[in-house]
């Protein structure tokens, strides 16, 4: 019985027995294998011996078996020296500044075992405020693109960077030496850096041109700025402290200078509860997210806009009393739309002198012109538009890339540098531009991959991906930004920076752009601060922070506002001979046809990114390719249906594109997105859509946007749209709440009276410790469709491809929904996010038989993939379709070649999420690897959880502030806040779900009239 | 007076054979080789089965995604076919267990044959929910039993689970209710079989049948036990297999009036497969003689009964969508009958309602070839019943941003091929191994006729 105590072991060492066995003393079954020395033993009887065999041989097999499911080892190498500041499973961050488009939004960039995975906005970053744009999530993703060139080539074959310089260099010299003139083409430079390094050049090589490309420019709104104030420059424009806003075709919720900016200041305008919500007015051809979010917007044809502009121009003008109320405009041309609008708009901008603001998208500066002289009426000038602090993110020159072209064709440059630009791609005159080049000696490219341009280039001298590379940026005046590499280069690249340097001849070695880049910032940025006193300490807290305002620039009180000198008259007739232009061919039955930039696609840049490629464009839903928008009328007049492909025709220009029925656009436009029919991105983006640049027409040396005189002709085949929702009306059920602002200022809970008294079968269970929650405000969402894509980036989502969407098996996790309500021809827009709602009565969970869906203490619903046999009877009894299903294996199959099919491009997957495998369902875990390294963090601080600790990333990602997540149990969470506003509901209540997602009601600020 | 309407009455097995006659007639195709159309039959229902396998093949080794589901529609061609099967599978038992307690003479000739195919249907039946799992490797999760992953239990709320239960037991009934019922038959094929092989078979598989009184005191004991254990089943398989939909919250799924309705197509559609089959076998395996048009005309009234339960079951849902004034639901069955699938809804409602109606006309009941056709309409109404539901319902719920639309691939196509090709591949060598009309229970059928 006391065996322990008979053997004559001490009291104090008190052991416990662990089986009856041990406590009679009887000989215990021993836990650890045995080995050699075991059978050493002599006394052991045959039992024992047959005992001991079948665990050795029980042990090997195990080991054999366990060695066969192994994966195999590739290059592992075990690192001798840990690296400094790395450890392994632990997420470093870094600050940069985010090179997907030229807005230079700050940012965070997420680092695992040191290679980014995600970024995030910089919260310090004046202009983003911590968000991002579904671009700029993507980016990650094109650092691991398969297609990127692995170093430089010369004459279309590989070749090492010494050869490459020797050939650039002797070029360079030669040219330089016929005192013959070389061009750099590139993208918009906002770096001040960069710009010193290109005046470098330009001494180097004298005459040299630096022409700077944008497919899609704002280079009227710079000239109209120079005609109206005498200042050539992009003003910062402060939706922040508008109330008025009237938009004129720019889409700047969208595509539109610097989106993520204007969505958050938009969006935090907009919200109800504040003292002067603001109202928007959009005047646009086709539906864009920034027309479908307006309080009221009016469908006008692309030539009207003018006389839109015009209109209000007269108007206002009649309201201040001016002298010259300008010529009699209503006269000559009457409004496209009811005068009375027109009034009432110009009454709401004439109300909110000084802060009312009118922006316009047309790239032609007699508009321009037009719409300054609107904003100068109202005293807009120096408050809500900044000249003096302008904005430096677009800087392209339509005049200069043709006067370059012009040029090249002489004979005058010989010589072409290619950076960040591709003219042959999507230059208007592409085919021109590259018979020009063909004469060109030297072409050189610094393109990341085989592109249209590169591929005519004699050298292509790959530029970092700028995660990658040193940089800075001033993406407006006073406020700087640093690029830090948050990876040592992939692939045998070089900045072009240094390329630059190498063929100036200056510092060959590896950091002469780091030092480059530090001697302007000691020089240019350091002088404007007294903070710091070393120049290092600076560099270091402002590479830290990856953002820098100098503190003297905030309290910089603007010189009064220039006169606006422009001369409206002119304008006026200019923009009266267009529209009777587009009249006379729209009178024949021409249509009007508006070229734009998707929200994800922009200018074509990113054709090869897949997560961008599946992003649905948040108007249409529709992924994977452009097509022609087509108003519901016309589609009807000429028998055209979604997918039927037509040919886009004027003369010899065409272009061959499905239909696409769109309610709100304007029966004799059509509208066809840019970006699409590359044939060089990479297996991705080529033959995804139709290129529509050659139909960007120039009118006075500028990219208009829009032109006139075509006609559709049907080809009778079709094509179907690959699109992520094919039904577009909520058919009158409760699912967006909405009010007017009035309504609700009347009663808050206007819209959302109605809530259904629920009774359980079930028992209730007691709620302990934390209840998370979600609350999805739908008057600031704007249904741009960030979250999407950081969703995507965050928790391993499967790109699936154009066919499996037009199966309808997109896997993204969150999605946006689009309700159209109304008339087609003017129809309201409402946008809502939809993912799992996490219901605390889920339907999925009881009707699951093997029990991998369950709900967490915690209020989650989550999914076990590895339990789940994938019978879809969750998916099938989800009211709210939210539950995504593996169809197929989407990792490393050769079938669903995008992004996790190489070793390469599985590098952007998160180590903290499963990639799940095929016949598995999953779905929205509200990013619960997030909310336990939250609740890690605290703990290791020996604090308590705090509000805002954990954030998703469809809310971390948000522009629009739309998306609060939050512990429901913990008093006075935002979260709890919000969903105890009489705006808040949960869709589909009436089924007592009790979902912890939930929406507050959209609340439309619709003028009284009209 | 009382024996007038007997006397009007046809006897349930024609010509007046002796009793050894019986005998020799059920036996005669399982001594001889096969008839040549029967070879043709099991050659096609063969390739069928062929081609299910390859498409059921390619299926489980690249993805559920060779089906043409989607995001909405998570289960169309698979649960369908599914309850479709395990309808077919309610006539055999309701021949079986409740005809015999009602003391239904006539099913003695069908029985046999029924009880097979309710076999066989629930073995095709059985394949779906396998087919259907994403990961079918791992379907033996499915059942409750005592494992190393925690344990980890299965969920006793999803009626999934219930299925499991419900069907396995209904298979396990109807296998020892069809092989108790054939042990009779089998000592008779072990009498008349000389030595060998098959002598041995027919020794072991009649489990020392004795014919003695004893014996038969026990066999007709058992035989009732059987079918008062089998009978619930009748009710409970369909009713538990409508729970799969009705306790759910889809607008079309969520109803309370499914499990009647469910059972009533069920024996309706077991029906339609019984005339179908047994119209085909009478003729290829000569036995006019014992299927006889009355027994024809005993199915078709019960064709007409339960077609027209199904039928207002239909009207039900109909009334109770718009008087219940729910949105949702009324726009699910608004859809059903004029939505996109309203072609399937109205093939469903003429095969389903309308057809069965022809069966008040004698005239039209007593036509062998009517009767082959309308039972043909029945199963491929009662097919359409089960689409309907579950498609229509699913395509179009919620959500109007989730509506979809579901086209079935030809994988989807070639395993409903195939599962037809299973199910006669296994009645064909059904008629041909073992006796297909139960001689013991035809001859106390004919003794009864003769002493009357």
């Amino acid at each position: 019985m006391s065996s322990w105590f008979e053997k004559g072991e001490k009291m104090s060492e008190r052991r416990y027995w662990r089986s009856i066995e041990e406590m009679r003393g009887d000989p215990l079954p021993r836990p650890e294998p045995p080995g050699p020395e075991d059978f050493a033993g002599a006394g052991e009887s045959r039992r024992d011996f047959l005992k001991l065999m079948g665990f050795s041989v029980t042990a090997a097999a195990a080991a054999a078996l366990t060695g066969c499911n192994r994966i195999p080892e590739r290059q592992a190498v075990p690192l001798l020296a840990q690296p400094e500041g790395t450890l392994p499973g632990v997420e470093s961050w870094y600050a940069t500044t985010c090179g997907g488009c030229p807005s230079g939004c700050g940012l965070l960039v997420k680092t695992r075992d040191g290679r980014p995975i995600k970024v995030e906005g910089n919260p310090q970053s004046p202009l983003s405020g911590g968000a991002t744009c579904a671009v700029g999530q993507a980016t990650v993703l094109s650092l691991y693109d398969d297609q990127r060139l692995k170093g430089p080539l010369l004459h279309g074959r590989q070749a090492s960077w010494a050869e490459t310089d020797a050939f650039v260099t002797a070029r360079l010299d030669a040219i330089a030496s016929r005192g013959l003139r070389v061009a750099l083409v590139t993208e918009t430079i906002h770096s001040p850096s960069t710009r010193r390094l290109i005046e470098g050049f330009q001494r180097r090589f004298p005459g040299a041109l630096h022409a700077v490309h944008e497919p899609v420019s704002l280079a009227a709104l710079r000239h109209a700025n120079d005609l109206s104030f005498g200042r050539p420059v992009v003003p910062r424009f402060r939706f922040d402290r508008a109330r008025v806003i009237v938009g004129l075709e720019a889409d700047f919720l969208g595509a539109w200078l610097s989106p993520v900016e204007f969505a958050r200041a938009y969006a935090r305008g907009r919200r109800p509860e504040g003292a002067t919500p603001l109202r928007h007015y959009q005047f646009e051809s086709g539906l864009s997210l920034t027309g479908s979010n307006a309080d009221r917007r009016v469908a006008v044809l692309p030539s009207e806009l003018g006389v839109v502009a015009l209109a209000l121009a007269g108007r206002l003008a009649t309201r201040s009393g001016a002298a010259d109320p300008g010529p009699a405009l209503p006269k000559l041309a009457p409004p496209p739309c009811d005068p009375r609008l027109l009034d009432t708009v110009a009454d709401d901008l004439w109300r909110h002198r000084g802060e009312s603001l009118v922006v316009c998208g047309v790239n032609d500066p007699a508009v321009q012109v037009a719409v300054n002289r609107v904003n100068s009426l109202l005293g807009n000038i120096g408050h809500t538009i900044d000249l003096d602090r302008p904005s430096w993110q677009r800087q392209g020159d339509d005049g200069a890339v043709t006067a370059l072209i012009e040029a090249m064709e002489r004979g005058e440059v010989q010589g072409v540098l290619f950076w960040g630009v591709n003219p042959a791609y999507d230059h208007p005159q592409a085919g021109r531009f590259v018979r020009a080049l063909a004469k060109i000696p030297l072409k050189v490219s610094f393109a990341d991959r085989l592109d249209e341009t590169a591929g005519h280039a004699d050298a292509v001298a790959p530029d970092h991906h700028f995660l990658e590379s040193w940089g800075d940026a001033e993406p407006v005046a006073g406020s700087f930004g640093l690029r830090q590499p948050a990876i040592a280069p992939l692939f045998a690249t070089r900045a072009a920076e240094e390329s630059l340097q190498r063929w100036m001849g200056e510092a060959p070695d590896a950091l002469s752009h780091l030092g480059h880049l530090r001697e302007v910032w000691r020089s240019e940025v350091f002088p404007r601060q007294e903070r710091w006193v070393s120049f290092d300490d600076f560099w270091d807290h402002a590479l830290q922070d990856g953002v820098f305002t100098p503190p003297a620039e905030t309290d910089k009180q603007a010189a009064p506002p220039p006169a606006d000198r422009g001369d409206l008259a002119a304008a006026a007739a200019a923009i009266l001979a267009d529209h009777a232009a587009a009249r006379a061919a729209g009178g024949q039955g021409g249509l009007e046809v508006r070229l734009y930039e998707k929200i994800g696609m922009r200018d074509g840049r990113h054709a090869n990114n897949p997560w961008l490629q599946e992003l649905p464009d948040p108007v249409t839903r529709v992924t994977w390719g452009n097509y022609v928008s087509v108003a519901p009328a016309l589609a009807a007049e000429q028998g055209l249906e979604d997918g039927d492909v037509v040919l886009l025709r004027r003369g010899e220009t065409a272009l061959e594109l499905p239909v696409q029925v769109q309610p709100g656009q304007p029966k004799q436009a059509v509208s066809v997105a840019l970006g699409y029919g590359r044939t060089r991105a990479g297996k991705v983006g080529d033959g995804v859509g139709a290129n529509a640049f050659p139909l960007l027409a120039a009118a006075g040396g500028f990219s208009r946007g829009w032109t006139a005189g075509f006609h559709i002709e049907k080809t009778g085949r079709r094509q179907a749209l690959a699109a992520t929702q094919l039904h577009h009306s909520m058919e009158g059920r409760p699912i967006v709440r909405e009010a007017t602002l009035a309504d609700f200022q009347r009663n808050p809970a206007a819209g959302n009276e109605e809530h259904p008294h629920l009774q359980t079968l079930w028992a209730e269970r007691p709620q302990e410790g934390h209840h998370w929650g979600m609350a999805i405000d739908l008057n600031s969402c704007l249904g741009c469709g960030a979250c999407v894509v950081a969703c995507q980036a965050e928790n391993n989502v499967a790109v699936v491809g154009r066919d499996e969407v037009r199966r309808g098996r997109e896997m993204h996790w969150i999605r946006i929904d689009r309700y159209y309500n109304g008339p087609a021809d003017d129809p309201q827009t409402v946008y809502q996010p939809m993912m799992c709602q996490h219901c605390g009565n889920a339907p999925c969970e009881t009707v699951c038989p093997v029990l991998a869906t369950v709900h967490s203490s915690d209020g989650i619903n989550q999914q076990i993939y590895n339990r789940c046999v994938g019978t879809r009877y969750c998916a099938n009894n989800c009211p709210y379709k939210v539950r995504r299903f593996n169809w197929f294996q989407y990792a490393n199959n050769d079938r669903f070649d995008y992004a996790m099919n190489s070793d390469l491009g599985r590098m952007v997957l998160n180590p903290d999420v499963v990639v799940r495998s095929r016949g598995v369902m999953e779905k929205c875990s509200l990013c619960t690897q997030r909310i336990q390294a939250g609740k890690l963090r605290a703990e290791a601080a020996g604090r308590p959880l705090a509000d805002g600790d954990i954030r998703t990333a469809c809310q971390q990602a948000c522009p629009a502030e739309a998306i609060v997540f939050g512990d429901l149990a913990a008093a006075g969470s935002e979260v709890s806040r919000q969903q105890d506003s009489p705006r808040f509901y949960h869709v589909l209540e009436e089924l007592n779900t009790r979902p912890v997602v939930g929406y507050l009601t959209r609340v439309r600020n619709v003028p009284e009239k009209a | 007076m009382a024996a007038e309407p007997i006397a009007l009455r046809l006897p349930w097995v024609e010509g007046n054979p002796s009793l050894r006659q019986i005998t020799d007639d059920v036996c005669r195709p399982l001594a001889t080789r096969p008839s040549k159309s029967w070879m043709a039959c099991f050659a096609v229902a063969l390739a069928a089965l062929t081609l299910g396998a390859v498409s059921a093949g390619y299926e489980v080794a690249t993805g559920i995604g060779t089906w043409g589901l989607n995001k909405s529609v998570g289960w169309a061609f698979d649960i369908t076919n599914f309850v479709f099967w395990i309808g077919i599978g309610h006539a055999g038992t309701l021949i079986s267990a409740i005809l015999m307690l009602f003391r239904q003479k006539w099913r003695t000739s069908i029985s046999r044959s029924a009880e097979g195919m309710t076999i066989f249907a629930v073995m095709c039946a059985g394949l779906f929910p396998l087919l259907h799992m994403g990961r079918p490797w791992f379907a033996f999760w499915v059942f409750p039993y005592p494992n190393s992953r925690g344990p980890l239990w299965v969920n006793f709320r999803s009626p999934l689970l219930w299925d499991v239960v419900a069907i396995s037991t209904y298979f396990t009934i109807s296998f020892v209710f069809w092989f108790v019922g054939m042990i009779p038959d089998l000592a008779t094929l072990r009498d008349r079989t000389p030595a060998g092989w098959r002598k041995r078979l027919y020794a072991l598989l009649s489990l020392g049948w004795d014919g003695s009184r004893r014996t038969w005191s026990r066999y007709e004991t058992l035989s009732l036990i059987l079918a008062g254990l089998a009978t619930p089943l009748v009710v409970s398989v369909h009713s538990i297999v409508s729970m799969d939909f009705a306790t759910s919250v889809i607008p079309g799924w969520h109803t309370t009036l499914f499990p009647p309705y469910f059972v009533a197509g069920a024996v309706f559609s077991g029906f339609g497969m019984v005339m179908t089959l047994l119209i085909l076998t009478r003729r290829v395996m000569a036995l006019e003689r014992y299927i006889t048009l009355r027994h024809l005309e005993a199915m078709a009234k019960i064709l007409l009964v339960t077609g027209s339960l199904v039928g207002f079951c239909y009207l039900t849902e109909l009334f109770l969508a718009w008087y219940g004034g729910n949105p949702y639901e009324r726009a699910a069955f608004w859809n059903r009958a004029l939505g996109p699938y309203a072609w399937a809804y109205w093939t469903m409602m003429t095969c389903n309602l309308f057809v069965p109606q022809l069966m008040w006309w004698r005239r039209l009941r007593t036509s062998v070839p009517v009767l082959f056709v309308v039972s043909l309409l029945v199963n491929v109404g009662m097919w359409f019943e089960r689409f309907v539901i579950i498609v229509t319902s699913l395509h179009r719920d919620f959500l109007p941003s989730s509506w979809t639309m579901y086209k079935p691939t030809w994988v989807e196509v070639g395993i409903l091929i195939g599962s037809f090709g299973l199910f006669f591949t296994l009645f064909l060598l059904f008629v041909q191994v073992l006796p297909i009309i139960a001689m013991w229970e035809v001859k106390s059928v004919r003794a009864g006729e003769a002493k009357s």
